[in-house]
């Protein structure tokens, strides 16, 4: 049998002035690129549950003909998509089934917006492919496929359910980034998180030998790649950190991972952090303001860990670490105040790297539901302008335009040229001072 | 003479950085695809090449200093202003 798996990466901002700026500005388009020439390593992991006698495809959409023209046939296509893309996948999916081609959807936004999804496929698979891939092609070969089929949420990295990557569906493609998969799900359980944490039950953590050997095999399929773990909370476990970190440093990698702020309070796995060749982690920060952090997680983790903000970006970066500080805009408590106020803890801080995103009720989070009963979304149908830049929702404390202003003055404020060029001299003077150096 | 001393000890260096085969790239090709650094990997060697050779780079020309051609230039070219400030 022969089978296409579809991955769909990338955004397209809908605010025109945003977009504009967009363009203009090289420390918003950075991060845009790389996260646009990631590999789908949800799909690779498909590809890996499925027996070797079918033949897969990998394809990026972006590779596909354009609509009005005539596509590849396949026996079974499997298409994988993020919110702000899934309208094309359903666009695409109408395509295949027109031409009697069976289509599987799944990814997050498929697994929380299930019933939408199912109307444009002949399956879909809610949560990972562990436990229900390998079932939906037994039953497509024997002419009995279900519209719709629960993957495991609990022990997906066990030898019952867990598949070893297809990487080498990457080889001679451009790919200079890949991803490899450490953990999924996050403790945290932010209220607005539309990430793997809502399609697990519990956080869960490859054993670190399954982790390294990955790591090798994507070595094979490309030149110097630079690592991207495709996690949402890598060090939750300061001793599985600390075996990872042992293990990976031989590897002689450059890598890149999300976490939270608490890698700060460990030292032991600072250090080892900064040999293991760790270029930088992404933590979301939120916000400088606490009053805005409350709530936000069941625990209120994150407002109790704003204090420590300031001196744990020291600590790190003081190591040749860089941190990504992710900050989103238009929180309940926010006001035309608070976006300067971003600014002001940004330069103090002296993050090398910051990531702003406005506040995003995505479908089927706990935050959409809150906003929507509360009648406060703008859209009935808003998926494809789930981008993180576009307001979807009426904000509390000010009006949408001048939630929309905020958000262009703090991108033109912290993206220009000058400020990028003052983050890169800020990075070199921390390697110049580090021992080794 | 000057900038071919200067541009041996700078492959020198990338290479106890990198451990990439230096010989092999010319002086005007970009080291970043060349050798397969990511831009903080690049920035790292600027810092350590400004260190090694005690210059400072103007922070306007980062961006551009990505050959060893370009970054020979540069290192000269900020010995003699800090010759000059000194003179
Ligand atoms: S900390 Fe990040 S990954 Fe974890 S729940 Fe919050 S937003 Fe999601």
């Amino acid at each position: 049998m022969k089978i296409a798996l579809i991955a769909m990466s990338g955004v397209r901002v809908r605010t025109e002035e945003l977009a504009k700026l967009g363009v203009t500005l090289p420390g918003f388009v950075n991060r845009g690129k790389v996260v646009a020439s990631l590999p789908s390593l949800g799909l690779l992991t498909v590809a890996g549950l499925t027996p070797g006698e079918h033949e897969v495809k990998y394809i990026e959409f972006d590779d596909l003909p354009p609509e009005g023209t005539p596509l590849e046939r396949f026996d079974l296509v499997g298409i994988s998509s993020f919110t702000a893309r899934i309208n094309a996948a359903y666009r695409l999916a109408d395509r295949y089934r027109q031409m009697v081609v069976p289509v599987v959807l799944g990814g997050i936004h498929v697994s929380l917006r299930p019933d939408e999804a199912e109307a444009h496929a002949d399956a879909i698979v809610v949560n990972g492919a562990e436990g229900a891939w390998p079932q939906l092609l037994k039953d497509f070969e024997a002419g009995q496929m279900k519209k719709r089929y629960i993957g495991a949420t609990d022990q997906v990295f066990s030898p019952d359910l867990y598949s070893f990557p297809r990487f080498d569906l990457l080889k001679g493609r451009p790919y200079n980034r890949l991803t490899v998969q450490t953990s999924r799900g996050c403790p945290l359980n932010c209220e607005f998180c539309a990430a793997s944490v809502r399609i697990t039950k519990k956080f869960q953590q490859k054993p670190v030998e399954l982790v390294i050997n990955e790591m090798e095999a994507a070595l094979k399929v490309a030149e110097h790649p630079f690592f991207e773990l495709a996690d949402d909370n890598t060090f939750v476990n300061k001793a599985w950190g600390k075996e990872f970190l042992k293990a990976v440093t031989p590897l002689k990698l450059h890598w890149f991972t999300e976490t939270d702020i608490s890698v700060a309070d460990d030292e032991e796995l600072l250090n080892l952090l900064a040999k293991s060749g760790c270029r930088q982690i992404l933590v979301g920060l939120e916000s400088p303001d606490p009053r805005a952090l409350h709530g936000m997680n069941p625990n209120d983790w994150k407002a109790r860990r704003q204090a420590t903000y300031l001196e744990s970006i020291r600590k790190i970066q003081s190591k040749g670490i860089t941190v990504n500080g992710c900050f989103i805009v238009g929180l309940d408590t926010d006001t035309p105040e608070t976006i300067k106020y971003i600014k002001d803890f940004v330069d103090e801080s002296e993050l090398i790297e910051t990531q702003i995103t406005v506040s995003t009720p995505f479908p089927g989070t706990p935050m959409w539901q809150r906003m929507k009963d509360a009648g406060r979304l703008l859209y009935s149908e808003y998926n494809d302008r789930c981008t993180l830049f576009d307001v979807n929702f009426q904000p509390v404390k000010m009006t949408v335009d001048e939630l929309d202003q905020g958000i262009q003055w703090l991108f033109t404020n912290l993206y220009s040229e000058q400020e990028f060029l003052k983050r890169k001299r800020r990075y070199m003077d921390i390697v110049k001072n580090l021992e080794e150096t | 003479m000057e900038d071919l001393a200067t541009a041996t000890e700078l492959r020198k260096l990338i290479f106890e950085l990198t451990k990439a085969d230096v010989t092999q790239v010319g002086p005007s090709e970009d080291l970043m695809d060349t050798l397969g650094l990511d831009s903080l990997s690049g920035l790292r060697l600027l810092a350590l090449v400004e260190k090694k050779f005690s210059v400072r780079f103007q922070d306007e020309e980062l961006t551009s200093l990505r050959s060893i051609e370009a970054l020979v230039l540069a290192i000269l070219r900020a010995r003699s202003v800090t010759a000059g400030s000194k003179s």
